[in-house]
């Protein structure tokens, strides 16, 4: 579905984002996880032909995103990070004006953008100005423009920042009805392991890691997370808390009053591969 | 051209917006109204038809002009512009959805000067369609530089500055309340005519100047005018269309 080779994109102010990246994506929904800074919005918008890279080549379904962009387009949904809506207008009339845009007769603009608003639980809110919606709905007016545009693809560059529990697993919801293959940046690990089996992990421009949420995690064995405020040894450091990494019935031994034992997820494969931990 | 979205947007970014935000209009109203006050009274009324007609070509000029704010903050806050440039909406349709939107916008407050003018006797069925013309002509050469500052500015409080300043050198310096010929008549009065037709605001103001009768017609300067007004839109445009960051580099 999405091949990348060796793309490359440095800023004009010289700040290198993509350092030469290689990556396929062909999973229902992929996630780029990485760290504030880390490239997963530049990767994300040259994908969606918003942004021009500086070398090499990604292609969509084999459509070149800088020489055939015109094409690519009409099979894309990018919604981009930090969008909102017009405060001015209702939900409706942003689906249905977004969905015009894309070419829909009026009448199935109308109906699509009523069935996706209803679809994500903005159905009591279509007509309400969205100056007076919440942030969840805000985010999920836009995860409907996607929904009722039907793409083959779609880009959801860090859908949920800033939501509460409950707006989050809404929007989490609403992404799992997307007909079309799903590309989303996040930095929440959990919403990497809850949408998505493909995982790409970027850091510094660079993809430092890939594969399933499983086969991810799989190097971590029965292991458990340690955390310690005072100090351990062979531990990594992350601000003032230690980390260690130990085998499940050996981490009684390592407990102290206030530490914890966590369970594995996608943040300890950042804190092995050295990107999180402060000196 | 996607027609129905343009159309689509402007009854959505612009009717729409009228009603639900008519604070925008009034502001819109203030500058020209205010002016056309101060002439009546400075002038004790001797000018006022001239205020009356040119307060009409600032009152849209100067919306085209403002529009530049709303252009940016799309772009640069809600990231509408992202949003559709990863569609099938090309820079073309998004440039003219906007401007027909900010062409709606001055609907209401075309609808007050057009009762000023027919209050003063100063409209015939051939004026008013010369007038609708030079809106036309306005809105788009004026939208034009909203779009060129627009795609210039990285941030979105800086453009306001830009724009209040651009807004009354271009719309109220011009020969909009007064007559051309008080300025063409002083030294250096003919080069200072052609710097202010930077402004497609000055060769309007002067078409319409002749068009509604209140200057006598000398067609070297009305053909002038006529073909500065055509050309600085298209070049507008054209600068428009090519400096729009449709895809950022």
């Amino acid at each position: 579905m999405i091949n990348i080779n060796k793309l490359r994109k440095v800023y004009s102010d010289h700040n290198v984002a993509l350092k030469d990246i290689s990556a396929e994506m062909s999973s229902k929904i992929t996630t780029i996880i990485g760290r504030n800074g880390a490239g997963k919005t530049t990767l994300l918008r040259i994908l969606s032909t918003q942004l021009m890279p500086t070398s090499g080549k990604a292609t969509i379904f084999d459509l070149d995103v800088v020489h055939d962009a015109r094409e690519v387009r009409k099979r894309i949904v990018s919604i981009p990070q930090e969008a909102s809506p017009m405060g001015i207008l209702t939900p409706f009339e942003q689906v249905s004006m977004y969905l015009i845009g894309r070419g829909f007769s009026r009448n199935d603009a109308r109906k699509a953008a009523l069935d996706a608003l209803d679809a994500v639980g903005l159905h009591d809110a279509r007509n309400n100005p969205a100056d007076t919606l919440s942030g969840g709905m805000k985010r999920k007016c836009f995860v409907a423009m996607a929904l009722a545009a039907n793409s083959d693809v779609v880009f959801l560059d860090e859908p949920t920042t800033g939501l509460d529990p409950i707006s989050r697993l809404e929007v989490w919801s609403a992404i799992k009805k997307l007909a079309g293959n799903v590309v989303l940046t996040t930095h929440y690990m959990e919403e990497a392991e809850t949408l998505s089996k493909e995982v790409f992990l970027v850091e510094s421009g660079e993809i430092i890691d890939r594969g399933t949420v499983k086969s991810l995690l799989k190097e971590f064995g029965d292991k458990v997370r340690v955390e310690s405020y005072k100090k351990m040894d062979n531990a990594f450091r992350v601000g003032t808390i230690y980390i260690k990494y130990v085998p499940k019935e050996q981490a009684p031994e390592f407990l102290s009053e206030g530490d914890n034992i966590r369970k594995i997820s996608l943040d300890d494969l950042f804190i092995m591969r050295g990107v999180a931990i402060e000196s | 051209m996607n027609l129905r979205f343009v159309l689509t947007f402007a009854w959505y970014y612009g009717f729409k917006v009228i009603k639900r935000g008519p604070s925008y209009v009034v502001a819109s109203l203030t500058t020209p109204l205010t002016l056309l006050f101060v002439v009546y009274i400075l002038t004790s009324g001797a000018l006022v038809k001239y205020a009356v007609v040119g307060g009409m070509i600032t009152l849209v000029a100067s919306i085209g002009l403002q529009s530049a704010g709303d252009a940016t903050f799309l772009r640069l806050q809600l990231r509408l512009q992202d949003l559709y440039v990863a569609s099938r909406v090309s820079p073309t349709d998004y440039m003219l959805a906007l401007t027909l939107s900010f062409l709606a916008f001055s609907v209401p407050g075309i609808l007050v000067y057009i009762t000023l003018g027919i209050a003063y006797h100063l409209y015939n069925i051939l004026d008013s369609l010369i007038m609708l013309l030079l809106i036309l002509l306005l809105i788009l050469s004026t939208s034009a530089i909203s779009f060129i500052i627009s795609s210039m500015v990285k941030h979105v409080r800086n453009v306001w500055g830009i724009v209040s300043v651009l807004s009354i050198i271009m719309t109220v310096i011009p020969p909009t309340f007064y007559p051309y010929t008080d300025i063409m008549s002083r030294n250096g009065g003919n080069i200072l005519i052609y710097l202010m037709s930077l402004s497609p605001a000055t060769p309007a103001a002067i078409i319409a100047q002749f068009a509604f009768g209140l200057q006598p017609i000398v067609y070297s300067t009305l053909y002038t005018m006529v073909g500065i007004l055509l050309v600085e839109t298209i070049v507008y445009l054209t600068i428009a269309r090519y400096l729009t960051r449709w895809r950022e580099n």
